[in-house]
């Protein structure tokens, strides 16, 4: 009997994950083509080009060596994040709420920094031929500060994404634990359970200020414009993802939408009480409220151009004590 | 000497980027001397795309030479060969005919549209803003077509001509009313353009103090054109250009010297542009428009001068036998590059690529041999 319960349980759950991966594969296109490409009056990509062809393409391209010190581990780093990734949808779905440990927001908050550390130590790993010193121009008599040490734009890159894991990623953090003071409890399941009873948390005043620091907390995790500074095509090109070829970039793309999927089912769980579950039909709100988050994001994304410290700093702070307020409305 | 002198000894990092880079729409290189990802200093280093055309040109007849001169440029393609064949028509003393004339301001108002359009493009893109960027290059898809309409290509147009200009490029009333349509197209657009970019204050606080280029600076660099304009220095040389004489315009200037000066300065030349368009489509005298009825004899330098979409375009060369001999193009940006370098520093490295671009670079024309006298 209770072997039968748990082949189930792990069926359900697996299952569940897989179409959640299935779907996330459409986001990216559908935030490319229904979203940036309308709102710049182009045609835009095939939808699903961007997030299942684009992947099978670089699946059978060949690799390139990268300039690494650790190339095995610079390899590893986004397999590392699809796992994690992997590890918090698991972690949402229902059938994981009978492993405390796993489904409590400390795991939670666990994968997401795993998936922020793999960027400062891809972008440290990384040095790429963008920045590779020309001999003969850089070196002649008459060239400025021969002596300079030289850096690698994914140097830069790393440097940034350790900033955004100090303070750029805490709204979203802030947001995650607004939920936490209404159902006094950090376990995903009580905050369901506690939702199921009294309502969704998203519709109180504390937790609609809480889903505004979400998504923001949302766009920067994702480093999407504006907040794109560790992969912003004008100075530090692709980032942390510059040597990334063939099937590690194909995992990068993947792992990307992906994320924007586990992301709106994390605020599914945590704002309106609703886990992913193959077995029911709310599963579509999971969806919805997955495909909402990318409309939006695009919409704003689209109407910003990325961000320099100057523009982030204050909205990092702004957003911050909106969280703050959160919490504190959450606790009244 | 303002503060924004480099600060030599403190400089420990350099990160370069180029001579491939997606911000940069052509190769070069730039080395960034950073402090803190502040730039402290920046070193800009071309070369990769010489050509040698001036080398080329040598011997050449002039008419085949003066067609090469247009290969100098994809986005100023026009001003080149208009240039050239200036100078032959100075050191021979051609006359052009009137409606001639107004044709090559025409083109060459043209050109300055769809120039100014992808700097504005290629600002918005520089600073991720898609969205704008894309909305202008709409609308230099529009300036594009009316060159080619007048031109028959979209780039290399081949219009000018010793004595003029090409027969079929001539402009009919049919071609005039659809220029006049077009332009009215382009204002509308351009206005809803920059009322919607100047209210938009994200973007403003993205450009308003960066790289900033005082003018006694600009001034000491020998900066020029619409980059030198933005730092307040009203210096076109449309207004000294004879071709220029029968229309009426406003030198466009800017004071801060930043990079909203210069994306604005741009947008309202444009506006300028458009007007002059129109006065050369109400006032186009009848007419032929060319001049056939010229001797070929042997020169000494002939130099000429005009205000292209970047600054101040300079062609000079002999003849002898119809043949050109010793050519010297010299194009705004060389005169630009300094202002470049200067820009960047005090800024974040984010802003350099922007503080770059500021001055409108065209490195693949620029990147010819240089002679350094040193007195």
């Amino acid at each position: 009997m209770f072997g039968n319960t748990l082949i189930n349980a792990i069926l359900v759950g697996a299952i569940t994950v897989i179409f959640c991966f299935l779907i996330s594969t459409l986001l990216p296109g559908i935030e490319r083509k229904y979203i940036h490409a309308r709102i710049q009056q182009r045609i835009g990509p095939v939808v699903i080009a961007p997030g299942i062809m684009a992947p099978i393409k670089f699946m059978f391209k060949e690799n390139v060596k990268v300039e690494s010190p650790v190339p095995g581990l610079y390899k590893a780093l986004p397999i590392i994040c699809f796992i994690a990734v992997t590890c918090l949808l698991i972690a949402l779905t229902p059938q994981a709420f009978a492993i405390p440990a796993l489904s409590s927001l400390v795991a939670i908050v666990g994968f997401l920094k795993v998936e922020e550390i793999c960027y400062v130590l891809m972008g440290a790993l990384s040095k790429s031929v963008m920045s590779v010193r020309m001999p003969f121009p850089d070196q002649i008599k008459g060239a400025a500060h021969n002596n300079a040490v030289r850096s690698f734009v994914e140097d830069i890159s790393s440097r940034r994404s350790l900033r955004m894991i100090t303070y750029g990623s805490f709204p979203l953090y802030l947001a995650l634990f607004a939920p936490v003071t209404q159902a006094r409890s950090i376990f995903l399941s009580d905050i369901v359970a506690f939702q199921q009873l009294n309502g969704p948390f998203l519709f109180t005043v504390s937790g609609a200020i809480a889903a505004i620091v979400f998504f923001i907390g949302y766009m920067i995790i994702l480093n999407e414009y504006p907040f794109s500074i560790i992969k912003a095509k004008c100075d530090v090109i692709e980032g942390p993802y510059m040597e990334y070829a063939s099937k590690y970039r194909a995992i990068v793309y993947l792992t990307r939408g992906f994320f924007m999927m586990v992301l709106g089912v994390l605020f599914s769980v945590l704002f309106l009480g609703i886990p992913p579950v193959i077995t029911s039909w709310s599963i579509l709100i999971n969806i919805i409220v997955a495909l909402i988050f990318v409309f939006m994001m695009g919409i704003f994304s689209a109407f910003s151009p990325v961000f320099t410290n100057r523009q982030l700093l204050p909205t990092i702070l702004g957003t911050t004590l909106l969280g703050v307020l959160a919490i504190v409305l959450g606790l009244l | 000497m303002d503060e924004k002198v480099p600060r030599s000894n403190i400089i420990e990092t350099e990160i370069p980027m180029g001579t491939v880079h997606p911000a940069a729409l052509e190769p070069y290189r730039v080395r960034f001397f950073v402090e803190d990802e502040i730039v402290q200093e920046a070193e800009i280093t071309i070369g990769v795309n010489h050509r040698g055309i001036e080398r080329i040109m040598e011997g050449l007849p002039v008419e085949k030479a003066n067609s090469l001169t247009e290969k100098i440029c994809g986005i100023c393609s026009n001003s080149h060969i208009w240039n050239s064949c200036r100078t032959a028509e100075i050191g021979l003393g051609i006359e052009i005919p009137e409606r001639a004339t107004y044709i090559r301001v025409i083109m060459g108002e043209l050109e300055r549209l769809h120039s100014h359009f992808l700097y504005l493009a290629h600002g918005c893109e520089v600073l991720s803003h898609e969205t704008f960027s894309m909305r202008v290059f709409y609308l230099r898809e529009i300036v594009m077509e009316l060159l080619a309409m007048i031109g028959g290509n979209r780039v290399q147009y081949g219009c000018s001509v010793l004595g003029g200009v090409r027969p079929r490029c001539d402009v009919d009333e049919a071609k005039l009313l659809r220029l006049k349509n077009d332009m009215d197209a382009v204002e509308e657009g351009l206005t809803g353009f920059v009322e919607r970019f100047l209210a938009d204050s994200v973007v403003q606080s993205r450009i308003t103090g960066i790289g900033v280029l005082p003018q006694k600076q600009a001034i000491e660099l020998a900066v020029t054109g619409p980059t030198l304009r933005a730092t307040g220095v009203a210096r076109d040389l449309r207004t000294t250009m004879f071709e220029y004489d029968n229309f009426d315009f406003n030198v466009i200037t800017q004071p801060d010297g930043d990079v909203r000066s210069n994306l604005v300065m741009r947008a309202l030349e444009s506006f300028e542009s458009i007007k002059i368009i129109r006065q050369a489509i109400a006032n186009i005298p009848e007419g032929k428009v060319v001049n056939r009825d010229w001797e070929m004899f042997d020169t000494d330098m002939n130099e000429s001068y005009i205000e292209v979409p970047r600054g101040t375009l300079y062609h000079s060369y002999a003849l002898e036998s119809g043949r050109v001999r010793h050519c010297i193009i010299r194009t705004p940006s060389m005169a630009n590059i300094g202002a470049m370098q200067y820009a960047c520093i005090g800024d974040q490295i984010t802003d350099a690529q922007l503080c770059i671009v500021q001055c409108d670079p065209c490195f693949t024309c620029t990147d010819r041999a240089i002679e350094i006298i040193r007195r």
